[in-house]
């Protein structure tokens, strides 16, 4: 639980702050703009790519076949700019999981492994593995919000609170799920060719 | 499940390569109301329309069609009229499969379907490709007649180049919540792709509401979402 905790705070040093999941660039087409839009965005969010994200982590934590899992994330993720984040993200919780949680099954990930095998190999249950994975979906997001569009960080965090994360993790061990979020990876693309001052890397 | 009747209907189609590099249909089943229509006309590419399309169901229904194509063959497979996905009398939930099994090359092309109010579909195709198929495949979806709000659809596409994974993607329509998430559908009433396994190399491009873009383990995907099927398709066409 413990080291849980440690990989969906926000002050852990594996690089997510500058990723803000497609927020950036829905925010500067103004289709988020307020509290209510953001909480649509999550949802979508949450309900989309975290369930994904989140299905992956519990896997790996079962101890499914890594290099499998690696593949089967990668055919479910069609948009070379969400697979980049994904890696680099899952690099940079590589990098720091070394020093702190050392193991065997880490040096077994792929190189720049998707960042939910690297949270399923570190939380090996599989459901605070999906919680984890889910709530970094949206927490991301959540306070990118903040600093982009100045909104009221108590009203942002209420929201994060009230999604269904918990559902979206019991479902992600049911079966590996394979939803895809059309609008997200247009985004993501869409972000990816920005040319411009960005302030985040996705 | 109430009353009414409950189809569960299986087709087949075989296409291969004879001695004159000709693509001739070897075996065609169709079975009420998968009906298999092939043009009158040889060449290399066989033309075979699916008159009654497996994605036009009725709730309870359940169908699949099996597609081979051998080495050398290649198979043009066309819907002949936008389907609509409708309830049926049971309110059951309908189904379809269409699993391709490749060697040679397929061009899957059905017409737009329309997934009306109370529909609750789920459709899977899957598609096996060994090591030199090739394999392009439409879909545009619509979410509901014009004003009409729309049922629910999961729609799941699966390919594979001989057991390695390429592709899979589920997209599931009727939550108004994710439907009009800009994270979900944004809002857009029509969403369309297409997806090709060739030995083209496509450089990624993109626009507002639509992109081209490689995939991992090889292929294109293009993605577009719309107001309408005109825009939609258009987008598809310039690929």
């Amino acid at each position: 639980m413990l080291t849980a905790l440690i990989l969906a705070d926000s002050r852990f040093p594996g690089g997510g702050h500058v990723h803000s999941g497609g927020l950036e660039e829905a925010a500067a087409r103004g289709l988020v703009h307020d509290e209510p839009s953001l909480e649509s965005f999550l949802r979508g969010r949450l309900l989309g790519a975290g369930l994904l994200a989140a299905g992956f982590g519990a896997a790996a934590a079962r101890g499914e076949d890594l290099g499998w899992l690696d593949a089967e994330l990668d055919a479910r993720t069609p948009s070379p700019a969400q697979r980049a984040a994904s890696r680099a993200q899952g690099r940079g919780m590589l990098r720091a999981a070394r020093r702190a949680w050392p193991s065997e099954r880490l040096d077994a990930l792929p190189r720049d492994p998707h960042q939910p095998l690297v949270i399923g190999v570190l939380v090996a249950d599989p459901f605070e593995a999906a919680l984890t994975c889910a709530y970094l979906a949206v927490s991301g997001p959540a306070s990118a919000a903040v600093r982009l569009l100045g909104l009221d960080p108590f009203g942002v965090n209420a929201i994060v609170a009230a999604l269904p994360v918990q559902d979206v993790a019991a479902r992600a061990c049911k079966e590996l799920p394979a939803l895809g979020s059309p609008a997200l990876d247009l985004l993501a693309e869409a972000h990816a060719r920005r040319e411009g001052v960005r302030l985040f890397g996705s | 499940m109430g009353a009414g009747p409950v189809v569960k209907a299986s087709a087949r189609l075989v296409v291969a390569l004879d001695s004159h590099g000709n693509s001739v249909v070897r075996v065609l089943r169709s079975m009420t109301p998968l009906t298999l229509v092939p043009a009158r006309r040889v060449g290399p590419v066989a033309l075979v329309h699916l008159v009654s399309s497996v994605t036009a169901p009725l709730g309870g229904d359940s169908l699949s069609l099996t597609v081979e194509v051998g080495p050398g063959a290649s198979l043009e497979l066309r819907g002949v009229a936008a389907t609509l996905l409708l309830p049926g009398s049971s309110g059951a939930a309908s189904s379809s499969l269409v699993r391709f099994v490749v060697q040679g090359s397929v061009r899957y092309l059905p017409e737009p379907t329309v997934v009306t109010r109370r529909a609750n579909h789920t459709a899977v195709v899957e598609a096996e490709l060994d090591g030199h198929a090739e394999l392009l495949m439409r879909e545009v979806l619509v979410l509901g007649r014009v004003g009409e709000a729309s049922g629910i659809l999961s729609s799941s596409v699966r390919a594979t180049r001989c057991g390695a994974p390429l592709l899979h993607q589920q997209l599931v329509v009727g939550d108004p919540l994710v439907d009009s998430s800009a994270a979900g559908l944004a809002g857009k009433r029509v969403v369309g792709s297409e997806l090709v396994f060739d030995s083209a190399v496509r450089a990624a491009d993109g626009g507002e509401w639509w992109s081209v873009v490689p995939l991992a383990a090889g292929g294109t995907l293009a993605t577009a979402l719309g107001d309408d099927v005109v825009t939609v398709t258009r987008v598809l066409d310039a690929i």
